[in-house]
């Protein structure tokens, strides 16, 4: 019992200062990505933040070169391969019931993106409300490469994202860096890596939960990157006109006629990534960013839920486990999907995994209550 | 005494806040300063899937409409803007008409591009005008000039080629027209002659010679009139005359015309003015049309009734002018169908908008020193817009019945289409205008910003109950039609069939004399209860019709004089028909919350007709049944009242689409948002 509370404890390294509580992921070798003790962890000091009125700001970094690379996927797997889908789906529960805690928490969270953010680790910091980027940013939603679905409330924070940007991020896995985070909004800020010890040190030394103030100290260290001109941000127009369009067979075609009359390689390369990845994970997720643009983040993350435990089980798809075993595991990187093409995905096929689980003992994500709480107008809009 | 005392004391407070009378006010009263925005989302609870009821709601294509909300909020076209942390979308109707104009057309182009009207005309089938129907019913959620300037495209323009034309002009017209190269008007109204279509004075001769028709408008009151689309952007136009051949008027009959160059200029012997500023609808450029002996060539003739052939022949295969022109005109009921589900949908953001208020808003306190109380938490507040939830619920119902009904329509249900279409018409929009002005008053002030939407949208909807048939007409025409189902029943001895009258064929319900809580939810009473009424006003009807009749006056003339009993009549046959698909849509759920929570509604619509005076009128009542029907209905309401936000949410409004103040609307007027 010791050593694993210790171990848990050094999956989280916590530091006081005044007011302000830095938070460090460490488990640097696996690039910080989150366990349930982790997760665990995070929402034990989340929830203890908020009712501790000498806490007025959280600090989450990462220890190494990620923030954190996504959610411990390789854990989960080895339960659903144990025949322990229920382990897994008990993961998500806990990991969205934290990202809900984030993105309505009454407090500001600053995450300091110095690196890998994706997946799980985009969860645990765009919910927030401040997220600063520096050049080192690599921040991806990868998931449909690995049979799964950009979850952790992911329909809420792509959806909003400008235009279709959204859907391109969230069904192409494309990566994007510091620059590009802050151009569409996953960043807040842009601070060059040299100057984190000087924003974190001012960070410690505020005594209010402001954001007005929080932002006016972090602007202090900000510079105004520049996007790179071969960043996918200057393509917004031809991304607008495909991943706006109904369905993933039209936005493959739309990109499709994009390329008929000149050459883009780009755009070859995002169809490329299209049709690598799977069949069923891209149907759900477009279902998925497209229902989240209209709803507020506890239905989104009740949604996802419903999605992932869906996926777990694997009564419709096993894909996740094929791109896991493909992509963790044998590292082949050629996964077989079932069903193999989009036209066999049907909608009555993807309706299934929006529906209640029909299973016994199983419930829809309950999120904590936080009408006690004085939200913030943020976290107010987001409901 | 003893309250206005307490009232000054609390005044005197807020006055003097550094004086307390009594220390034991202080921290109630700085508790109170500064009222905060606490969302009903975290204080109310769904005891059904909100989601199932949407389905249940929208009935068909919901993925398809959100696709379609978001194609929307995702472009800066629609004029998004940030209130109260959130995004809205609508049109900035403080611009001026012809911005407005420009903006309608630039958001059509957008969706055109984005592949949403794909198939509007050229795909057919039940699967393509309903998910036409959801697409039409999503762009009227953000803006009813959109709508009407599609409508009047797609619909009318387009419609009247798909009805009245035959398969050249399909092939010449609906590919164009389903990708707007060119951009089409319907000009039928009249300065002199609307609802009257028969007496237009519009006259249209054909010249053999040169086989071609020569359109004239012939007085100033046959100018075209409200023409949507004439004023700026229409390129051609369907116009319907009269067309007289060899000197005898053959009746009206439709036809193609050119009114504009690709480019935009008028065609010679066109005349085009503007009607200028309207109440609503500022979006869609309504004209005027005068036509100077235009000639169009024979084929632009719309010929799916009646041709005229080379050489100057009239050939019709309906001899009868008066079917040939019902004929005629029966497709137009596509617009009927139209205006009638969209009515619904601004009713939907009405009530979300007034009820989610209405759960952050606070007035008056009960006793000194206490919480404000919550609007929705008065039962005067609950009587006023719970009721118009009810009405909403059951119109929601009715209106996929007539969609249905359309979609599957064969020669044989022009009748039953017309009857419903026109009903539902016309008890759809006046409900609109009503739930808004009660939604609009429950907002008090703020209901007054055009922000808000909820007062706005009665300016842009008020048109809906006249055009496209006035409902006043359309009414009269629900009573004439019930009037031929008594009359034929009668001389041919035959049992009631269709448009839900079999109820006739039954003996006469009868009223409990004493009724309980348990029989006024009991939906076998409330049936019965719509039906008696129904019965009797058809009988009181038919026999006044009979007796100026007997007197010796037309049957015209005697509809003219049984007004009031027509109205009373159609009335009780809208309810009752409306109510019936309510009862329908109910009997398909199995047991469980969704179908207790709609039990209670229909109770609550069926409940607020009952008490109507139109029951008390006639005797169908008394007074101590009256009195407890108006019990119950507050208790009911008061029943509902937790399910107030589950009831609004089910409608599937995105936030975007409903307004400021149904949101954190003290963050949306913080000086912070002035600033900004």
């Amino acid at each position: 019992m010791a050593s694993s509370v210790s171990s848990q404890q050094d999956q989280v390294l916590v530091e006081a200062n005044s007011f302000a509580r830095i938070l460090s992921l460490n488990r640097p070798k696996q690039l910080n990505a989150l366990s349930f003790q982790m997760i665990s962890c995070l929402l034990e000091l989340f929830l203890a933040y908020e009712e501790d009125p000498n806490v007025k700001l959280v600090i989450l970094k990462g220890k190494g070169r990620a923030f954190c690379a996504g959610g411990d996927v390789a854990a989960v797997v080895r339960d659903i391969r144990g025949d322990d889908w229920r382990a897994g789906a008990n993961f998500f529960l806990k990991e969205f019931t934290l990202n809900y805690l984030m993105a309505t928490y009454s407090k500001p969270q600053v995450s300091i993106l110095n690196g890998i953010v994706m997946g799980g680790g985009a969860g645990a910091s765009v919910h927030g409300r401040f997220r600063v980027a520096t050049e080192n940013s690599v921040f991806a939603m990868p998931e449909t490469a690995l049979g799964l679905f950009p979850d952790v409330g992911a329909s809420y924070f792509l959806s909003r994202l400008p235009g279709f940007f959204g859907e391109y991020v969230g069904l192409t896995g494309s990566r994007l860096d510091g620059a590009e985070m802050l151009a569409c909004g996953l960043a807040t800020h842009f601070v060059p890596s040299t100057k984190l010890a000087m924003l974190e040190a001012a960070l410690c030394i505020v005594d209010s939960s402001d954001p007005v103030i929080i932002s006016s100290i972090i602007d202090q260290y900000c510079e105004q990157p520049s996007l790179k001109e071969q960043s996918v941000y200057n393509r917004l127009d031809v991304i607008d006109r495909s991943f706006s369009q109904k369905t993933v067979e039209e936005i493959i075609s739309a990109l499709e006629r994009e390329v008929v009359h000149k050459m883009d390689v780009w755009i070859s390369t995002t169809i490329q990534t299209l049709k690598k990845a799977s069949p069923t994970s891209l149907k759900i997720s477009l279902r998925s960013i497209r229902e989240g643009r209209l709803q507020g983040v506890g239905q989104c993350l009740v949604r996802e839920y419903r999605m992932v435990c869906h996926v777990m089980r694997g009564e419709v798809s096993k894909d996740f486990l094929e791109g896991c075993r493909a992509i963790l595991l044998d590292k082949d990187k050629n996964p077989k999907w079932e069903p193999s093409k989009l036209e066999i995905v049907t909608d009555s096929r993807v309706d299934r995994y929006f529906s209640k689980m029909n299973t016994e003992e199983w419930e829809d994500l309950k999120l904590p209550t936080r009408s006690k709480h004085n939200l913030p107008v943020y976290a107010i809009a987001k409901l | 005494m003893d309250r206005a005392f307490q009232r000054t004391q609390i005044l005197t407070n807020h006055l003097l806040q550094s004086s307390p009378s009594s220390p034991a006010q202080i921290p109630s009263l700085s508790s109170n300063a500064c009222l905060n925005y606490s969302p009903p989302e975290l204080s109310e609870g769904y005891a059904f899937d909100i989601k199932e009821m949407r389905q249940l709601l929208d009935g068909h294509h919901v993925a398809d409409r959100d696709w379609l909300f978001g194609v929307m909020v995702q472009s800066k076209l629609f004029n998004p803007r940030v209130r109260g942390g959130k995004v809205f979308v609508s049109p900035d109707y403080n611009q001026s008409m012809e911005q407005q104009r420009e903006m309608t057309w630039k958001r059509i182009v957008y969706l055109l591009e984005r592949g949403v009207f794909k198939g509007w005309l050229t795909e057919k089938g039940e699967e393509a005008e309903m998910r036409r129907f959801a697409y039409f019913e999503v762009l009227g959620l953000f803006d009813h000039s959109i709508a009407i300037k599609l409508g009047v495209h797609y619909f009318l323009w387009g419609g009247a080629i798909q009805f009245f034309g035959t398969k050249h002009h399909h092939d010449k017209w609906l590919r164009d027209t389903e990708n707007y190269l060119i951009k089409g008007c319907f000009a039928m109204t009249e300065l002199g002659h609307g609802s009257n279509v028969r007496g237009i004075e519009t006259v249209t001769t054909y010249d053999s010679n040169t086989g071609e028709f020569v359109i004239n408008t012939s007085c100033e009151s046959a100018q075209k009139y409200w023409i949507g689309g004439a004023a700026n952007h229409a390129t051609h136009t369907i116009v319907f005359s009269q067309l007289n051949i060899n000197g005898t008027n053959q009746g009206v009959h439709a036809f193609i015309a050119q009114i504009r160059d690709a480019v935009g200029n008028v065609c010679p012997n066109i005349r085009i003015a503007d009607c200028g500023h309207k109440i609503g609808l500022n979006g869609v450029d309504n004209g005027r049309i005068w036509f100077d002996n235009v000639r169009v060539p024979r084929e632009n003739l719309l010929n799916s009734v009646a041709d005229v052939s080379a050489d100057g022949k009239y050939l019709s295969s309906i001899k009868d002018p008066d079917q040939r022109f019902a004929a005629f005109l029966a497709p137009l009921t596509a617009g009927r169908v139209n205006i009638a589900v969209s009515a619904v949908y601004q009713s939907k953001v009405g009530l979300a908008i007034a009820i989610r208020y209405a759960l952050t808003r606070r007035a008056f306190s009960v006793k000194p020193n206490e919480p404000e109380v919550l609007l929705l938490d008065y039962p005067s507040h609950q009587r006023r817009l719970v009721p118009l939830l009810a009405k909403t619920y059951a119109m929601s119902f009715a209106a996929n019945y007539l969609k249905m009904l359309y979609v599957k329509r064969t020669p044989q249900s022009n009748k039953t289409i017309h009857v419903f279409s026109s009903s539902f018409k016309a008890i759809f929009t006046w409900n609109n205008m009503q739930i808004l002005q009660e939604c609009r008053e429950a907002c008090g002030g703020q209901g007054l910003k055009t922000e808000n939407r909820v007062g706005h949208l009665k300016g842009e909807h008020d048109v809906q109950s006249t055009f496209e048939g006035d409902n006043n007409i359309l009414m009269q025409q629900v009573s004439k039609a019930l009037f031929a189902e008594y009359v034929a029943a009668q001389k041919k001895n035959r049992a009631f069939q269709g448009l839900g009258l079999e109820h006739m064929n039954k003996p006469c319900p009868v009223i409990p004399s004493q009724l309980t809580s348990a029989t006024l939810r009991c939906s076998q009473f409330q049936m019965d209860a719509l039906c008696l009424r129904e019965r009797d006003l058809l009988k009181r009807f038919v026999v006044d019709v009979s007796q100026h009749q007997a007197k010796g006056e037309s049957k015209e003339h005697a509809f003219i004089m049984s007004y009031q009993l027509a109205e009373d009549l159609s009335r009780a046959f809208s309810d009752r028909a409306i109510f019936q698909k309510f009862v329908e849509a109910e009997a398909t759920l199995a047991a469980g919350p969704l179908k207790d929570v709609l039990g209670m509604l229909r109770s609550l619509y069926a409940l607020i007709y009952i008490e109507d005076v139109a029951f008390f009128r006639y005797g169908y009542l008394s007074v101590d049944n009256a009195a407890a029907v108006r019990r119950e209905i507050t208790k009911v309401c008061s029943e509902l009242r937790p399910h107030a936000l589950a009831l609004v949410s089910s409608f599937g409004i995105p936030d975007a689409f409903l307004s400021p103040i149904a949101f954190n609307w003290i963050d949306a007027n913080s000086w912070s948002s002035v600033q900004h």
